[in-house]
């Protein structure tokens, strides 16, 4: 047993997020067309409850649920915590599971996956009979996977991969989408089946349980089913598909199988994208071709709708991408004291709190974390000492703005890996993939004499703790709130 | 019968793409008979004319980003190929 609660699907979930009060239903029937995905993104940039769509239009029997990780309340709720768990807390608590053994999944017979209720192969197999919304005025198509996992396989290992790459329906059989070389992904699809000119199966997993996703969206090297198993305390239920063996989660509501086929592109994007900006160009992209199609009784899709701040992809992929640097710096025995990137930066800027023991320490730090895997996604590191709270945007502000030498302080990296979605790459930056890095030192040189490194003057910095106390004990009798 | 209505993403300056002459493009169905097919994409053969009244159906011009261009154009399918035989 887990000793938490566990969502096993997003009814489960739907029904958490209500008792919590992270839930409005809808029940006016919306359009997919454009209306579902204006309320989305109007939720994500209000950080406001998760729509549970119960009519959309042309699609009687389905319903759609909107950002359903778009805030960090949701996401306590989905790990099984206190609502009003702090940003630490969960930190600390999904660094601890993800630090135990990996949990295999589990696989269940078909007559017990619910994902099976309905079967539908060959023609019947029509992406159009799914109420895939156009997501925002302007994109190249409906995304019909905006939240959801591919689920791929390795051909020589075995490995198991999900990862959230999006796919645009292009006509009643075939989606597109990109898959970028460096992503997981990518390196088994151009770099095994395609030499070999050989279709690689996959499974789209659309509106699985919460955790699937969160680990969906984590760069992490476990295989995310057993990720999700560490996440969850106990293994996932996972089935086998009807077109290939690869398995999928038993009680997700959507499941899409097929190939992706080799030396194919088709036009995919534009779309708008997690940066904020419809930035990457339409240019010719991977191509799924679909076989079967199964879901659930009245299956309710999942709608993420990336923007401007805060989407769920932003916030999870902040969350993880900065906790699996933490996972990196502390297994080289660096001492810091946090790592938090903030989802503001669209998975952009991460900053490093750390105890500045010896000189170089921030650009080791820096050093690190971008000769990873995890650094084609993000290009802006801030280093700041133990006395700033790596949390508090406006202590992280007060730090840049005064402990970082404009020269000194700021050590560039050219030539790095980027992706086509930065929105300041140039158009020949963004077609190959080129990106360029940089570190912002907020840590006093240790050369300076001790007499002449500046004090912080803070409340509690400069007065002594008998003042502090006496402060906070009368605080409220001075005529103060809070 | 009402004109049916597609468009289509023009990744150059609109100014060079050929009128008159036939050219494999992808459009987008914007006018299908079950809505639930609306923005089906397809390859086909057409000729285009930035005269909206010169062809039967009309077809509306994005750019690269997903800009709508303020006046449709016209367009006359041939045929739809099917890339996938």
């Amino acid at each position: 047993m887990a000793g938490y609660p566990i969502y096993k699907d997003n009814r489960e979930f739907i029904k958490g997020l209500e008792k919590y009060g992270e839930l409005v239903t809808v029940k006016q029937e919306v359009d997919w067309d454009l209306e579902m995905g204006a309320i989305v993104r109007r939720v994500c940039e209000k950080k406001l409850p998760s729509p549970y769509f119960k009519k959309i239009k042309d699609y009687p029997g389905f319903e759609a649920f909107g950002a359903p990780l778009a805030t960090y309340k949701r996401l306590a709720i989905a790990l099984g915590m206190d609502p009003d768990s702090t940003v630490p807390q969960i930190a600390d608590e999904y660094v601890r599971r993800t630090s135990s053994e990996p949990i295999h999944p589990v696989v269940v017979d078909k007559k017990k996956a619910p994902c099976k209720q309905h079967v539908l192969l060959g023609k019947d197999a029509d992406l159009f009979k799914l109420p895939g919304p156009m997501v925002h005025d302007g994109d190249g198509g409906r995304y019909l996977c905006t939240w959801h996992f591919v689920v791929s396989q390795d051909p020589d290992n075995g490995m198991i991969n999900w990862g959230m790459y999006r796919q645009m329906v292009f006509d009643e059989k075939t989606m597109v989408g990109p898959v970028l070389p460096f992503s997981d992904m990518g390196k088994m699809f151009y770099g095994k089946y395609v030499p070999r000119n050989k279709p690689m199966p996959f499974a789209s997993v659309i509106s699985c349980d919460p955790l699937a996703g969160v680990a969906a969206c984590a760069p992490s090297p476990i295989p995310e089913d057993q990720f999700t198993g560490m996440l969850m305390g106990k293994p996932i239920e996972v089935v086998k598909c009807e077109t290939c063996d690869l398995e999928v989660p038993a009680h997700a509501e959507i499941i899409i199988e097929g190939d992706v086929i080799p030396n194919l592109t088709i036009e995919e994007a534009p779309f708008g994208e997690y940066t904020g900006y419809r930035t990457s160009p339409r240019e010719p992209r991977t191509v799924y071709r679909v076989k079967a199609i199964t879901y659930r009784d009245n299956p309710i899709m999942a709608v993420s709708n990336m923007g401007v701040p805060t989407d769920e992809g932003q916030l999870l992929r902040s969350f993880s991408l900065g906790l699996e640097m933490r996972k990196l710096l502390e297994s080289q025995g660096i001492p810091i004291t946090g790592v938090f990137m903030l989802p503001e930066s669209t998975h952009h800027l991460v900053v490093v709190g750390v105890k500045p023991a010896y000189t170089g320490i921030a650009t080791q730090i820096a050093n690190l974390i971008y000769g990873s895997k995890l650094s084609p996604w993000f290009h802006m590191v801030i280093v700041v000492d133990d006395q700033t709270d790596i949390y508090d945007k406006d202590e992280v502000i007060h730090a840049l703005s005064t402990k970082c030498h404009p020269i000194t302080g700021i050590h560039k990296y050219e030539n790095a890996p980027g992706t086509p979605l930065n929105p300041f790459a140039s158009p020949e930056d963004r077609r190959w993939s080129k990106g360029a890095k940089v570190l912002f030192d907020c840590t006093f040189p240790l050369n300076w004499p001790k007499s002449d490194v500046p004090i912080k003057v803070a409340f509690n910095t400069v007065y002594p703790k008998e003042i502090q106390e006496k402060v906070l004990t009368n605080w409220k009798k001075y005529g103060f709130k809070d | 019968m009402a004109k049916k209505e597609y468009d289509t993403f023009v990744l150059t300056d609109p100014a060079l793409v050929p009128q008159d002459k036939e050219m494999e493009m992808i459009l987008r169905d914007l006018t299908p008979s079950d809505r639930r097919y609306k923005y089906r994409s397809f390859f086909a053969s057409a000729m285009v004319s930035r005269n909206e009244k010169k062809y039967p159906d009309k077809l509306w011009i994005r750019l690269g980003r997903g800009q709508l261009q303020e006046k449709p154009w016209s367009v006359k399918i041939l045929k739809e190929a099917n890339k996938f035989q």
